[in-house]
């Protein structure tokens, strides 16, 4: 399975993808994008099975670029992973189709109880 | 001409808020050591004592526009910022920190931080990208919300502070 991990803070990128192995995905290939637009992109070039993505990124949010996925037609499965987790963010996400919202600050837990129907 | 608009009517009509009616400082060092358990360590801990802050300090804040407007900004001196960067990239540290890894690491920091004060705000509410450097300057000293702490013996404060200056008090007739 390939993982794409979509955040601005390089920082933040490798906290989700150690997090990842935490929580026992830990033989993924993970792919990197640093805004929506790179994610846009790689989406297309890497073809991903998942996106993991931020909200707040230059270039193009993650929601846009989620939109942008789905106006394209890709059915990638998506889910962000941002520091904003308040109900309306939630249904936002919900509403352009993302699967879930994984709140900042999260621990490998967070992510099993939520990936674990994701990710095969 | 007697409906002449002196805003008067509009400005006592538009309470702002200011923070302290919003939130307190225990929530504030709640959603702290959520950020500080999950991101820095799971064995580190802010204690809410205030520190002395060295000459040289750091910065990192987000800007949060809606019913409430104003910025979460941390400060904490250079190296205390570095050595939370070293915490977050853990094994991936690299031997000589450049100032880019401390402005990502530190501003991610008051990215997570601001996202959950954010969050228990009125919303709805933007939420803008980190920013690193000196201090925003508070612009209505009734409107900040300040907590104190040290990590790891040294001081770091988080300042929840209303960018927007206090409003006229509306005339009394």
């Amino acid at each position: 399975m390939k993982i794409l991990v979509a955040d601005d803070s390089r920082v933040m990128r490798q906290i989700v993808i150690r997090t990842l192995r935490q929580a026992g995905y830990d033989d993924h290939d993970i792919v990197e994008a640093e805004d929506g637009a790179d994610a846009l992109a790689k989406v297309s070039s890497e073809q991903p099975d998942l996106v993991l993505s931020d909200w707040n990124m230059p270039n193009m949010t993650g929601i846009e670029c989620l939109q942008a996925l789905r106006s394209s037609g890709s059915v990638v499965p998506f889910g962000f992973v941002t520091s904003e987790g308040s109900p309306e963010m939630r249904e936002k996400a919900a509403n352009a189709g993302a699967l879930f919202l994984i709140a900042k600050p999260f621990n490998e837990d967070t992510f099993k109880e939520v990936l674990d129907g994701v990710i095969a | 001409m007697s409906s002449t608009d002196t805003g008067e009517r509009r400005r006592s009509g538009e309470a702002r808020p200011v923070i302290t009616e919003l939130i307190d400082e225990a929530t504030v060092q709640s959603i702290a050591d959520d950020a500080w358990t999950a991101l820095v360590g799971e064995d580190e801990f802010l204690v809410p004592i205030a520190g002395e802050f060295p000459g040289d300090v750091l910065s990192s804040w987000v800007d949060v526009v809606g019913p409430w407007t104003g910025t979460v900004v941390l400060t904490t001196g250079r190296e205390t910022a570095a050595g939370l960067t070293r915490a977050l990239l853990g094994d991936h540290a690299p031997a000589e920190l450049e100032d880019e890894d401390i402005a990502d690491a530190f501003g991610e920091i008051a990215n997570v931080v601001g996202g959950n004060v954010k969050a228990a705000l009125p919303g709805p509410s933007a939420l803008s990208l980190p920013d690193v450097g000196h201090a925003p300057a508070v612009r209505n000293p009734a409107d900040v919300c300040r907590l104190e702490v040290l990590w790891r013996g040294e001081a770091l404060s988080i300042s929840v502070q209303g960018a927007l200056p206090a409003l006229p008090v509306p005339h009394q007739h």
